[in-house]
């Protein structure tokens, strides 16, 4: 029972590690608070459900062609809503609101298209492997392959590649990567393309596992979010590392209290942190000018 | 004629609840989704205590209030050391617990049920009854608030507030205690939004959780973002703009089953508009800066 838990809990945790760390590269490379993530998330299951469900595509090409189109509409986000508010020298505190006009937008059309009842993306009954007393499902196999082979990716990606050391070097200071003739521009959009498609792949399988309807964004970008501030902002590992312990705690929590509450034991587990320790698991401690608002 | 009246002790119950979070946002600098709670919590207090224990109006008015200053403690204390990204995500997760303690505490509150039957104000005799009756006392109380809001907003304390949200270290550089200004406005707030609350139910005669979701507190921010804040115009125009608009968009013959969200992508599209070209809303002062 005990193995069971800690199993789902992880599997949970990797694919809110998958939403997470799209949100972190996002986040930690330009600072903007990106709302629209979670509209991003859904955006990304609805259109996998188009072609997968509703035009029967297979589901290679199915996979492949939703993460591309994410990819592009997380560009196409950030040209069109955060770069000419960049530009302006806007402040965050107007790129966090008009990512949440954003995604007041494209969660509405969503509905507005797909009705908001909940769809099936995967009817047939799932394969699963039993070892000794622990039962997986295929789904939560893949789901654990897939971040694991992401991540590992992305590390060497960003540990040993010079896009990664640029990425790096934007988030402790942008101003001196422009002063290094690289374009800042260029890095934002490999952020957000990759940041978005990150999104996509935990849309899919979640969707693939349990369905999906328009609001399953905003939890999703919910437990990113939290998982890459109690995993340390600023931190590319601390995001996935917050995201598992998120998913532990709430696999453990529901066992003992009940899935009802599962949205508060997020944020009470949020709100303690940042009592505790606001800094996260990997952060270290700041000066209060240090810390941009 | 009930019609207008109906859209008048709307725009009054708003109003209240747009200043008060102006006073957070526009004042202060602090961007809370917390909003809905505390309207929510007004609600159910004065709600519950009117039918389950038989109080009149006015001393369940005044516990609600007392009791959303106790629950504002809850987030304004764990979330003083933080800032922009950070007491956003804070606020919004304590809307999110208020909201599924109030689905899900149904011993209490039904639950999704929600609770009907709630009395209209009985005040020393005087009892509130018809809607045109409603829309002036709620008009009244929206008044003697907003008056009130006025005096806060030019006092000595509503200074040091915009101070805090120019520069809070330079204000702490002068003596400010700046957790205590925190707190303290963001009791008041939550004891106003509370007032909202209590003639939201009073005039709905029925509450359920639906009413004070995460999305309820995104509607009273966008009112006072497309409005604008750090001042009193920008607010109530706010107000009564967004109030309006979806009456409008009912002439347009949009048909019902898109209309809330055909309604919403317009706030959203409104939102990220002025945000770019006017952060200061319609007639506010304070351009998120």
């Amino acid at each position: 029972m005990i193995i069971q838990l800690l199993l789902n809990g992880l599997i949970t945790g990797c694919a809110y590690a998958l939403v997470a760390l799209g949100f972190a590269f996002i986040y930690n490379t330009t600072r903007t608070f990106h709302f629209a993530h979670g509209a991003v998330y859904t955006l990304s299951a609805y259109i996998f459900y188009t072609f997968y469900n509703l035009l029967n595509w297979p589901l290679f090409p199915s996979i492949i062609l939703t993460l591309g189109l994410i990819a592009l509409s997380g560009i196409l986000i950030d040209e069109i809503i955060y770069t000419p508010l960049v530009k302006q020298g806007a402040s965050l505190f107007i790129q966090l609101l008009s990512s949440l006009g954003l995604y007041i937008v494209i969660i509405n059309f969503i509905s507005m298209i797909f009705q908001s009842e909940t769809k099936i993306l995967n009817p047939n009954i799932q394969p699963t492997y039993s070892l000794g007393t622990v039962i997986l499902t295929r789904i939560q196999v893949i789901t654990a392959i897939s971040f694991i082979g992401i991540f590992c990716v992305l590390v060497v990606i960003l540990r040993k590649t010079s896009l990664g050391k640029t990425i790096r070097a934007m988030r402790d200071n942008p101003d001196l990567v422009s002063a290094m003739g690289i374009n800042p521009q260029n890095v934002r959009r490999i952020v957000f393309a990759l940041g978005s498609a990150l999104a996509a792949v935990s849309a899919i399988l979640t969707g693939l596992d349990v369905g999906i309807d328009p609001h399953i964004g905003m939890v999703a970008f919910l437990n990113g979010a939290v998982a890459v501030i109690i995993g340390g902002v600023g931190f590319f590992e601390g995001a996935a590392l917050g995201a598992i312990l998120l998913g532990l705690l709430q696999s453990f929590a529901i066992w003992k209290i009940s899935a009802r509450w599962q949205d508060s034991i997020t944020f009470l587990i949020l709100i303690l942190f940042l009592l505790f320790c606001a800094e996260g698991i990997l952060g270290k401690r700041r000066r209060a000018e240090e810390v941009k608002v | 004629m009930n019609y207008l009246l109906h859209l008048l002790t709307m725009i009054n119950i708003y109003a209240i609840l747009a200043l008060s979070l102006n006073l957070l946002v526009g004042y202060t600098g602090l961007l809370s989704l917390s909003h809905a709670a505390f309207y929510g919590i007004g609600a159910y207090i004065s709600t519950l205590l009117m039918i389950n224990l038989g109080f009149t109006f006015l001393p369940s008015l005044f516990l609600a209030i007392i009791g959303a200053i106790l629950l504002s403690f809850m987030i304004s204390i764990p979330s003083l050391r933080l800032k922009g990204d950070y007491f956003v995500l804070a606020s919004l997760g304590f809307q999110i617990i208020v909201f599924t303690i109030l689905y899900n505490w149904i011993d209490v509150t039904r639950g999704p049920y929600g609770i009907p039957g709630i009395p209209r104000p009985n005040i020393g005799g005087i009892k509130i009854e018809s809607i045109a009756s409603y829309s002036i006392f709620s008009g009244i109380i929206a008044v003697i608030c907003v008056v009130l809001f006025y005096f806060i907003g030019d006092s000595p304390f509503g200074r040091v507030l915009k101070a805090i949200r120019e520069d809070e270290i330079s204000a702490a550089a002068l003596g400010k205690n700046i957790p205590q200004f925190k707190i303290k406005v963001f009791a008041i707030a939550a004891g106003f939004a509370a007032v909202s609350g209590v003639l939201f139910a009073g005039y709905m005669q029925y509450i359920d959780p639906t009413s004070f979701t995460l999305m309820e507190s995104v509607f009273i921010l966008s009112i006072i973002i497309i409005g604008g804040t750090g001042n009193i115009s920008g607010p109530l125009f706010g107000t009564i703009l967004m109030i309006i608009l979806p009456e409008i968009l009912r002439f347009l013959r949009i048909p019902d089953t898109v209309a809330p969200n055909v309604r919403q992508i317009i706030y959203g599209i409104l939102i990220i508009v002025i945000m770019r070209f006017q952060p200061q809303g319609l007639s506010g002062e304070y351009r998120f800066e």
